[in-house]
Formats: structure tokens, C-alpha cells, sequence
């Protein structure tokens, strides 16, 4: 299909949902109708050309599939009420917009667990087919099907309407967003070898929502600063795998193969957004990225600002992840020994018990000690602790070179 | 026809045994591997497992299901990769098993997935 119509379809999805439910209130049976009308529109547009008034083809056609849907179902009394709300589609209505940031905010319910919201985010806000999600998760067709299902059916239970979130609720959902689309760009930022296009689509859509969110409440810092952080973190994605899926780390990276144009986007946003509003863990850990996307050279990296940087995220958003980062910029500034005894507090950690990324930080500081056979042993057991492939395999040489 | 083929043991004695030069042909060959079955169209699914240090087992005991760490075989002899692969015949599952015992050089296993319709 025409990359023109598939964007087209994609940008008007939201829109065309937000419509129809704002008129009769059962977004599972709307969504459905409107993933039906996208994918009469994928097969008829490119035949027969696309419509004069896209957004109002869709919605006509997705009301009358809603139609003969409410039709067809043998509550009676549920049937009365909805057809008599439903009205003839009406083209350019000033509530676009309003209607996608509500539609994230319910894709995003709190009732929902983690994979539930991203599947019905990417569906209903970002458009995707059922098909192209699953195969982004590498998971059946039928079984994304079923969990989109049971998503709406939860959202339904939990007694969730098509409403903006009350003023003082609307903080905390929007975290909860930005956790949403941060999880789908991390979904597509594995390092991976073999045909894995998908995960380069998953990145560049999470991009796109995080872009659509940035307008929609532009007033919101952690909103830009998501964005940022997907740019600059993204602006190195053809620097961090070789051709054969080997991981290269920051520091050995070929800073020629990085995107300038997003991290210049990038560094504009935050430039925007830092001390006009109140800071928060997505612009801090863009403006880390930000220092080291604009360092000509991995030995002109910025390391005492980094650590400045981390200092202030720990205070805002502490965690143990935060520590583990906060102690390579330690060693980097004062020396691997000091950034070692950092490490050292968090092994009491229950958190970091289980998490292969603080064996392999010591392992690196180790190394950089001149520690090797203790680096050697602490390559092996972060190797032995990850779950993914091309990262064991980068440990287990690690270890292997000191052996 | 659908077969499963399994390696067993753990990465790490693989590699602490062959080395580092060893490990790059093999994740070459692995790649190579992978390549050619989707190209013939036999692969079904591959993966590979997390390490057995992570498994955890679940066992009845006492009349209720207790977990403890560990993976259920010996080290060793515990389920690490798999490939699902749709053939023609067995003698090309074992062909495809053969080409990596011929690099790995430790035992492979093969073993038909029961997808058969009913002989009625």
C-alpha cells in the first residue's frame, strides 16, 4: 500500500475513534468498527483513490459497521439507547485534537496492565493493524487480538468513560502516558540481528506519538522531555550494532553514523523546556543524553556535567538504576575505585539483586582497574544473568578477551 | 512436518572451553543458519533460552507447588535453544540438526511436534 494512504489512515484513526465514541460511548464497539472502516480503506483508496474528505468517509463508514453491529446484538434496551445518539457523520470538527489526547489517556488506563496499554495505544491512538502489532511483539495475530479485546473489556469494567481525567487525577495519568510510549520506544530500541524491520517501525511510531503528545499539551515539560530523549537516544541507533548484530557501546561508537538532524531537534526542545518548567526525570535524562550526543568524541564527553546531571535526577527520581548510571560518571570523574564503592551500596539493594546491568558496570570498572580476573568473573555472571542475546554474547567476549 | 530441534548445556562452558575466536564463528554460523532456514521457508520459530543459573523450577510437594531456583535438568544436560523447523521428512530435520552437531560438536536433539491430524 502507498506509504502516503498508510500515513494518511494512520494520522486520521484518532480522530475518527475520538468521533464516534464522544457520540455513542462504547469505545470497544467503536474501535472495532473503526479498525473495520481503516481496513476498507486499505483495500478500496488505493483502487479507486483516495476521497475528497477522508476523515468523513471513515467515519461514515465506521458508523455504519457500528450500526449494524449495536443491530445485530439482542440487548434491546442498549440498541434504543445508542441509535438514538448516533447522527449522521459531520466533517471538520474543531474537537480533533482533544479527542486523541482523551483516547491516550483511556488506552492508558491505570486498570490495564503494561502490554494491555501498549497494544490498545498503538491501535486505537497510533492506528496500527492488529497484525502489525502482533508482529512488532512477535507474538500471533490471534493472541494481540485477544489481549486488545480483553483490554477494552477491562476498561469497560473498570467503569472508564470517554472524559478527560478530572484536573486532579490528570498529573499522574499523564505519567502514566509517557511511561506508555517510553515502553513502546524501548520496544523497538533492542539491539537485535536478522530481519527485524519491525523494531525499527515500533521506535519511529513511538517517536511519532510522543511528537503528537508534545503538541497536544505543549504547556507539559516531561511531555518535550520525552521527546528529546527519544530523539537523541535515537539519533544513535546506526552507530550502536555492527552489521553482524554485535553490540558497540557509547564509547566505541562511530559518531559519523549519528542523526545530527534529531539531536539538533532534540537540544532545541530542551532548550525550550529546561527551567521554564518544573524539571522532571524525562528532561533530565534527555539533557544527559543531550551532553553526550553533542560531544565531538567519546574523550571530549562532558563527564562532570553528566554527573551534575545525575546528581539532580537522583534527587528528583531516585532509584537504583539511576545510582547504577550515576556510578559510571563517578568512575569516569574520580576514578573506577570511587565509582566501584558507589556500586557497592547498591549490593544490599534488593532491586539490583536480579539485574545483570550492575554485574556488568563493576565488571567495566573492574577492567578499567586493572582488576582483571575479578572483571573476568563479573563479565561471565552478567553474562550468565541477561536475557538478551546480542548483550550475552558482548559479555561473554568481554570475558573472553581476559581469559 | 514439524520437528523440534534442541541444544542443551550453557553458552558460558561453550565458550570457556573453545575460546574467543570460536565464539565469533559461532554466532556467525548461528546467523548464517537462521538465514538459510527462513530463506527455504522451514523456519517455524528459534530462540534462545536465558542461561539455566536464571530457570526456576516448580514442583509438587507436600501437596502444593513450590518453586526453587534452578533449572530442572543438570546444568549440563538442560534445554538452552530451540528451532522449530516445517519439513518434508525427518531426514531433513536430522540433515539441519546435523549441520550444527558438525559445528558445536555436542548433542543435538530432534523431535517431531505433534501437530498430526487424526487417521480417521
Amino acid at each position: 500500500m502507498q506509504s502516503n494512504i498508510e500515513d494518511l489512515l494512520r494520522e486520521l484513526a484518532p480522530q475518527v475513534l475520538g468521533a464516534l465514541v464522544r457520540r455513542s460511548g462504547q469505545f470497544d464497539a467503536c474501535e472495532d468498527a473503526v479498525q473495520e472502516a481503516l481496513l476498507a480503506a486499505a483495500r478500496q483508496w488505493p483502487k479507486d483513490g483516495t476521497p475528497d474528505n477522508p476523515r468523513s468517509w471513515l467515519l461514515t463508514v465506521a458508523t455504519r459497521r457500528l450500526t449494524d453491529q449495536l443491530r445485530s446484538e439482542t440487548a434491546r434496551r442498549r440498541r434504543e439507547e445508542t441509535a438514538a445518539a448516533l447522527e449522521p457523520a459531520v466533517p471538520g470538527e474543531a474537537s480533533a485534537y482533544d479527542d486523541t489526547l482523551t483516547l491516550l489517556f483511556l488506552c492508558c488506563h491505570p486498570s490495564l496492565s503494561a502490554p494491555s496499554q501498549l497494544a490498545l495505544t498503538l491501535r486505537a491512538v497510533g492506528g496500527l493493524t492488529t497484525a502489525e502489532i502482533a508482529s512488532a511483539f512477535l507474538v500471533p495475530e490471534a493472541t494481540m487480538a485477544q489481549r486488545i479485546s480483553r483490554a477494552k473489556e477491562r476498561i469497560r469494567s473498570a467503569g472508564a468513560t470517554f472524559a478527560m481525567p478530572p484536573a486532579s487525577e490528570r498529573h499522574d495519568r499523564l505519567r502514566v502516558v509517557l511511561h506508555v510510549l517510553y515502553l513502546v520506544f524501548n520496544e523497538g530500541y533492542t539491539t537485535s540481528s536478522g530481519p527485524e524491520l519491525n523494531r525499527a517501525d515500533l521506535t519511529t511510531e513511538a517517536i511519532r506519538l510522543a511528537r503528537m503528545l508534545h503538541q497536544l499539551v505543549p504547556e507539559e515539560g516531561e511531555a518535550a522531555g520525552l521527546l528529546a530523549l527519544m530523539l537523541l537516544t535515537d539519533a544513535r541507533r546506526a552507530a550502536r550494532s555492527t552489521a553482524d548484530g554485535w553490540i558497540v557501546p557509547l564509547d566505541e561508537q562511530r559518531r559519523e553514523l549519528w542523526n545530527m538532524d534529531q539531536i539538533q531537534e532534540g537540544v532545541a526542545l530542551l532548550t525550550q523546556t529546561l527551567g521554564r518548567v518544573p524539571v522532571g526525570p524525562y528532561q533530565m535524562q534527555a539533557a544527559i543524553a543531550a551532553v553526550h550526543d553533542e560531544a565531538p568524541t567519546a574523550q571530549d564527553t562532558d563527564w562532570p556535567q553528566i554527573l551534575a546531571l545525575y546528581e539532580v535526577l537522583e534527587r528528583i527520581a531516585p532509584s537504583a538504576v539511576v545510582t547504577l548510571n550515576r556510578a559510571v560518571a563517578v568512575a569516569m570523574v574520580k576514578g573506577p575505585l570511587a565509582g566501584l564503592a558507589l556500586l557497592g551500596t547498591l549490593d544490599a539493594d534488593g532491586r539490583m539483586a536480579h539485574n545483570h546491568r550492575l554485574e556488568a558496570v563493576r565488571a567495566h570498572l573492574l577492567e578499567r582497574a586493572g582488576e582483571l580476573v575479578a572483571a573476568r568473573d563479573s563479565y561471565r555472571k552478567a553474562a550468565r544473568m541477561t536475557a538478551s542475546i546480542p548483550e550475552q554474547r558482548y559479555l561473554a567476549m568481554k570475558a573472553a578477551h581476559l581469559a | 512436518m514439524k520437528y523440534m530441534i534442541m541444544t542443551f548445556g550453557s553458552a558460558e562452558e561453550g565458550v570457556k572451553a573453545m575460546g574467543r575466536d570460536w565464539m565469533l564463528e559461532m554466532v556467525a554460523f548461528m546467523q548464517a543458519l537462521d538465514k538459510d532456514l527462513r530463506e527455504s521457508g522451514e523456519l517455524v520459530d528459534d530462540h534462545g533460552l536465558a542461561d539455566g543459573s536464571q530457570a526456576k523450577t516448580v514442583r509438587f510437594e507436600n501437596g502444593i507447588p513450590v518453586p526453587t531456583d534452578g533449572p530442572f535438568a543438570e546444568s549440563k544436560e538442560s534445554l538452552v535453544g530451540y528451532w522449530i523447523v516445517d519439513v518434508d521428512s525427518e531426514e531433513r530435520a536430522i540433515e539441519i540438526a546435523s549441520r550444527i552437531v558438525a559445528f558445536i560438536k555436542a548433542p543435538i536433539e530432534v523431535r517431531r511436534v505433534m501437530d498430526a491430524p487424526p487417521d480417521f
